[in-house]
């Protein structure tokens, strides 16, 4: 009886929605930052590791900006406001050189971890795909997908609509190239993730830059 | 820790040393200042476990045995924090701590978990105090929070133990050395020790998959959780392979293991085969086959489990579990809360 009583107490302690505001704190990291710091980010010496959330940081009024920003309400398990990012500044010496962000983002065959390599003026050096268990992995972790990402910022996806996949002017963004096209919905993914990926950033890190007046 | 699941040690020694470095740990903790950007993770961990065994027909409330720690209703934490300088993280410091009702001795157990400091060398990761060992699937998959037992809870080896480890991840994959005390749980010095080493080709995370080898040595004691139902240390040499493969919606996670366990011949051979269904995977499914062999006896469990994801802090799931030596058959329910403070 004593032992039923603690379990139900357990039980709604876990469903009180006090203590559970229904929000997910999924993060994204590095499998080995030591590692994928050096390869993404030649010539760095070391990295601090920052973490960074909506609701510590902007709470829901950032939120609302981030949604509109992105053109898509956050949901899910991946996008809630208590996430905990995962933003790898990179130094030369004691110097900043640059970021490294990923994101969850929901695909076809479940999560899908997008990072950026990003430099100080949030332009993208490089573009890694890490987990992705669909079939079409290795198509969408080539060079060649990686490449067409390279060089673009959050002023490039301002015209791609994440819902439609579509964008409404001619740019890079409208040239990048599916190269698995029975993945259609993962190729959305994908580029869903490196557009909040850079807003993201853009909120946490560059101060806004690159907001426009929405 | 090939003993009966029925068997109670005559005397239960305490160590200090746990209260200790859980006191101090949790201090370390309520020192942590929030912050919009932050170098650590504190997580508040609930969970609310109760079954039924058709053997006794009665309700418990555990997972599977009652000496082992996981799972049982239970209240806490899981703080992580970085550690770093001017040029950079230079190691990270981690403590699991879990304050649980220990049915049937009617009283809470304190139970502590990671409770290690790691350190980047460089040339590798080095860590110190109550980690994995470098043994099989258990080194590599969190099962802090999950219901189906894995490999330790059958007698092989240690899900967490006590002393020094080193990783290198690599490209193709990674290599890992520990040397710990044996003991599992509770630190003991009976001059018991366990050496054990894994290479695993493919990153998890990264290739989808992940083909280990482990070689496993010492002398170790019979434990389950914090009881020492065997004093002695025992010879112990471990061979094993492990595979963790993903595609698409399914997980399979294999491990054979063969050699001496605690001074008997022993072999296991565990499966789970898993499907991720419903939007984000919050749905999964997943059977479990294990097979073992003990000084020439052979054992078996089936397991099927279910596991939802109601939102990012809460999971409900269910496990069933039919023990071939006991013909019992055990239900398990949990909800398990786990919400960044």
């Amino acid at each position: 009886m004593k032992q039923g009583i603690i379990f139900l107490l357990f039980c709604l302690f876990l469903a009180d929605p006090a203590t559970h505001p229904a929000l997910a704190a999924v993060g994204c990291d590095l499998n080995d930052p030591d590692r994928d710091v050096k390869r993404l980010f030649p010539g760095s010496t070391g990295y601090k590791t920052h973490y960074m959330s909506i609701d510590k940081q902007g709470g829901d009024p950032q939120l609302r900006r981030i949604e509109q920003r992105l053109g898509d309400s956050f949901q899910g398990l991946y996008e809630t406001v208590d996430v905990p990012y995962t933003i790898y500044e990179i130094l030369n010496g004691a110097e900043k050189i640059g970021y490294i962000h990923g994101v969850n983002q929901k695909g076809h065959y479940g999560g899908i971890q997008v990072f950026l390599v990003l430099d100080l003026d949030g332009i993208i050096k490089s573009f890694y795909l890490q987990k992705l268990t669909s079939r079409a992995a290795t198509q969408f972790r080539s060079a060649e997908f990686g490449k067409q990402f390279e060089g673009l910022s959050l002023a490039d996806f301002d015209a791609y609509d994440v819902v439609t996949g579509k964008t409404t002017a001619t740019g890079r963004v409208n040239r990048i190239n599916n190269p698995a096209p029975e993945a259609a919905d993962d190729f959305r993914a994908v580029l869903r993730a490196a557009k909040k990926n850079l807003i993201l950033m853009d909120e946490f890190v560059y101060g806004n830059r690159f907001l426009n007046n929405i | 820790m090939t003993c009966s699941r029925n068997s109670r040690p005559e005397e239960i020694r305490r160590s200090p040393w746990r209260k200790l470095f859980a006191g101090w740990a949790l201090w370390v903790i309520l020192c942590a200042c929030p912050a919009t950007a932050s170098d650590y993770l504190l997580y508040l961990e609930a969970q609310g476990v109760a079954g039924y065994s058709s053997r006794t027909d009665e309700a418990s409330y555990y997972s599977w045995m009652a000496d082992e720690v996981m799972q049982k209703p239970s209240l806490g934490v899981d703080f992580l924090k970085r550690l770093s300088s001017e040029a950079g993280d230079f190691g990270a410091f981690a403590l699991q701590y879990r304050l649980a009702w220990d049915d049937p001795e009617d009283r809470f157990q304190s139970q502590l978990y990671n409770a290690w400091f790691k350190y980047k060398a460089g040339w590798s990761d080095l860590w110190l105090g109550h980690n994995r060992p470098a043994m099989g699937l258990s080194s590599i998959f969190d099962t802090h929070g999950l219901l189906l037992p894995t490999l330790p809870m059958y007698g092989f080896g240690f899900d967490r133990d006590w002393g020094a480890g080193a990783s290198r991840d690599l490209d193709w994959g990674n290599v890992s050395l520990s040397l710990t005390t044996g003991s599992g749980m509770p630190v003991r010095f009976d001059g018991n020790y366990l050496a054990t080493a894994r290479v695993a080709k493919g990153v998890l995370g990264k290739d989808n998959y992940s083909l280990g080898a482990s070689l496993t040595s010492g002398q170790i004691l019979g434990v389950m959780g914090y009881e020492v139902i065997d004093r002695e240390p025992r010879r112990t040499f471990l061979g094993g392979v492990d595979l963790t493969f993903l595609r698409d919606f399914f997980e399979t996670r294999v491990e054979v293991v063969s050699g001496r366990n605690r001074g008997e011949r022993a072999t296991a051979i565990f499966l789970r085969e898993g499907v991720n269904l419903m939007d984000e995977g919050r749905l999964k499914l997943e059977i479990q086959p294990v097979s073992w062999q003990t000084a020439g006896r052979d054992q078996y469990s089936l397991a099927s489990g279910a596991s939802f994801q109601v939102n990012g802090d809460l999971a409900l799931r269910f496990m069933h579990l039919y023990d071939g030596q006991t013909g019992e058959n055990r239900f398990v329910v949990q909800a398990y809360g786990y919400k960044k403070m």
